[in-house]
């Protein structure tokens, strides 16, 4: 590529019609594309009717959760929003810290140029949030959306002032928070009526969280020299990774009760978000196993050689390459995970896509084959939900793939 | 036993220590190897090697490729385990007992033909790694050392780079550096140059030099016989898993006695 800039024209000619093949290809393609674009453009802004979707916001954000306790969920929100903004603010503190060690202090940026980052980082996400906004017909939403907002920044503002000490203490704060506050806020209905996007957002962010762990002492186990672990390990791993996903959700929610007594079984959605956990940390203990055997030899050989203790080999030299080798991987598994939580349809809940293929039933809308602006919205939803995960996967990889070989 | 000061003066004479477990150097023995055979299944690598190694001596190990040089060293530190005979390293027998092995680790530091950097850290972290995590070093501690390595190894101004942004010599002489940050009594080194340029080979030859000099206690497997010639107390040639001539360096520039050895010599010089 020629560094001197181009005109327009001279760009065109490079890159779109350097020859007969390539005008041939690019004329094909600008077809294409028009075409679907305009398609596209004519129904979101012309052909559709999104009544559907605004009759029934509520419903698709949070299914039939009774009205006078929706401010459960909120709080639940603002809770998981505050304390995302604190370890987000103790991570990055330490990241600056790290870096004026190593002498290339990140200069503060502006408030301007920080809005604008965030905005290109998470652009999908917000526009959903506007859309959402514009659709609803009450005030509320606009009232959560800030308090979740001014949440998550206060969070992040407090994490950022924290004494380092005190830092390292709250990273405990996401998984204690959970079992003390949460039932708390949930109060008597538990999570077992919660519903819409609300309801695949929690299984999909708590199996999330807890496969990940789950995976890594699985892989570990399989490469463990005791024989009753390892083999332990294998058991659950290869088990999990045969039965159908479809199989085990439809086993937590009916099968388990002929083995256990009812009552002695946590709640429904607790059992179907254990059965996501298991099957995807069956999945995350053979990425990371690949991961680890992608580790050269001779990484292990030298923090050998130079005393490391096992688990401090481990931690220290052999993860750190394993797991940033598999990103991707994993991602790609947490994605997977994110769509695959719309199987808890068939054990009645009414999550996202459900609530998609009902509304076309309901009275004032049945008939009238309104079934692609629901399908649409609840696509929509799944799909922001991945690009955001996807992009933030490439961000990590880019961060630690710094002066990797 | 002889005297050390007798095996230094006939050593610079040439002459043939044709056992190995004669000690050279300043006299006391620091690696003493006896009697060991090690098994890759039903192949035998090593084939009852007896070798002392006395204090502040430097030897050389050459041979034939696949000889048994790397499996010599590398038992020496337990990344093989022997299967018969013994090895003790600064009064320390190796044995199946972890402390043992992580004693002898922590007084003998290792250098790689493919260096084994670790990647995801930056040359200071790299070498604090160690003494922070094994010898409980505070972090300022162990960055002042470190720093006072990379000087010795002549490179400080690269303390804030990864790995892979350095040449090949650079790489190695951080592989050095890291080594010595445990403050290691003893250094093997298997091959340190067979992976350079031939550009970047003297700078790390001459690190090792310099540390041969401040009387540090070294194996080094190398064909470098300029190095060996320079600074090698005895240099040990092995072939099929023994050890078949010890002598020093001159003693094998003049007058080899084995015919394999003759045979070797006249390929690589
Ligand atoms: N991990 C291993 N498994 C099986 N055979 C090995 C292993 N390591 C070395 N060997 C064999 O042992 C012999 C000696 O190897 P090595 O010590 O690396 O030789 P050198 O370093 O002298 O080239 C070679 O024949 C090699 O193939
Ligand atoms: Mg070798």
């Amino acid at each position: 590529m020629s560094t001197a800039p181009m005109s327009p024209a001279t760009w065109v000619r490079h890159n779109l019609f350097r020859n007969r093949r390539d005008a041939i290809t690019t004329v094909i393609a600008a077809v294409v594309v028009g075409w679907v674009v305009f398609q596209t453009l004519r129904f979101v802004f012309g052909t559709a009717r999104w009544e559907v979707v605004r009759a029934n916001l509520t419903l698709f954000l949070v299914g039939r959760y009774p009205a006078d306790e929706q401010w459960r969920i909120v709080a639940v929100l603002i809770a998981a929003a505050a304390v995302a903004g604190l370890v987000t603010g103790v991570l990055t503190k330490r990241r600056r810290r790290a870096a004026i060690a190593d002498d290339a202090p990140l200069p503060p940026l502006p408030f301007a140029r920080r809005l604008g980052l965030i905005g290109a980082r998470y652009w999908p996400a917000l526009v959903l949030l506007l859309v959402l906004l514009l659709l609803a017909r009450t005030s509320t939403p606009w009232v959560v959306a800030g308090a979740v907002i001014v949440a998550a920044v206060v969070g992040r503002l407090v994490g950022g002032a924290l004494p380092p000490k005190v830092g390292i203490v709250l990273y405990a704060l996401p998984v204690v928070l959970p079992f003390v506050a949460l039932p708390f806020l949930t109060g008597p209905l538990g999570w077992d009526d919660w519903g819409g996007m609300m309801l695949t957002i929690l299984l999909a962010t708590v199996s999330m969280i807890a496969c990940f762990p789950l995976g890594l002492l699985l892989a570990l186990g399989r490469r463990s020299t005791l024989p009753a672990l390892r083999g332990l390990s294998i058991g659950v791993i290869e088990f999990f990774r045969g039965v159908p996903l479809v199989a085990l959700v439809l086993m937590s929610d009916v099968g388990l009760g002929f083995f256990f007594p009812r009552d002695a079984l946590p709640g429904r959605v607790v059992r179907v978000t254990i059965a996501f956990t298991i099957f995807t940390a069956a999945y995350v203990a053979e990425i990371v196993r690949g991961g680890l055997q992608s580790v050269p030899r001779g990484q292990t050989e030298a923090a050998q050689a130079l005393g490391l203790p096992p688990v401090r080999m481990m931690a220290l030299v052999v993860l750190p390459q394993a797991l940033r080798n598999v990103i991707p991987a994993l991602v790609g598994q947490f994605i997977s995970l994110f769509k695959d939580t719309t199987l808890v349809f068939i054990i009645g809940f009414l999550d996202v896509l459900s609530v998609a293929d009902n509304v076309i039933q309901q009275p004032d809308f049945r008939g009238q084959g309104l079934f692609a602006e629901s399908l649409v919205f609840a696509a929509a939803l799944f799909w922001v939900g991945a690009y955001t995960l996807s992009r933030e996967s490439q961000r990590i990889e880019r961060r630690l793939g710094v002066g990797s070989r | 036993m002889t005297e050390p000061a007798d095996a230094r003066d006939e050593g610079s004479e040439g002459a043939v220590f044709a056992d190995a477990t004669v000690v050279g150097g300043s006299g006391d023995v620091m690696i003493e190897v006896f009697g060991v055979d090690k098994f890759f299944g039903d192949f035998q690598a090593l084939k009852g090697i007896d070798l002392s190694v006395g204090r502040q001596e430097v030897i050389v190990v050459i041979g034939p490729s696949g000889s048994g040089k790397s499996t010599l060293i590398r038992c020496i530190n337990r990344l093989e385990k022997h299967d018969h005979g013994s090895i003790v390293v600064d009064g320390v027998e190796l044995s199946d007992d972890i402390r043992a092995i992580q004693a002898i680790r922590r007084e003998t530091g290792m250098v790689f033909q493919s260096f084994n950097l670790f990647p995801h850290l930056t040359v200071l972290d790299n070498i604090t790694l160690a003494p922070r995590q094994v010898r409980k070093m505070p972090r300022q501690e162990a960055e002042a050392l470190a720093m006072e390595l990379l000087a010795r190894v002549r490179i400080p101004e690269q303390a804030r780079k990864h790995p892979g942004q350095l040449s090949g010599g650079q790489q190695q002489r951080v592989a050095i550096a890291r080594a010595l940050a445990m403050q290691p009594k003893v250094m093997l080194f298997d091959e340190p140059t067979s992976a350079l340029d031939p550009e970047m080979i003297n700078e790390v030859l001459d690190v090792m030099k310099e540390l041969a000099r401040e009387g540090m206690t070294m194996i080094v497997v190398t064909h470098e016989m300029g190095f060996a010639r320079e600074v090698a107390d005895r240099v040990v040639f092995m072939a099929e898993g023994q050890i078949v001539e010890v002598g020093t360096p001159e003693h094998f520039f003049t007058r080899p006695a084995e015919e394999r050895t003759k045979l070797f010599l006249s390929q690589i010089l």
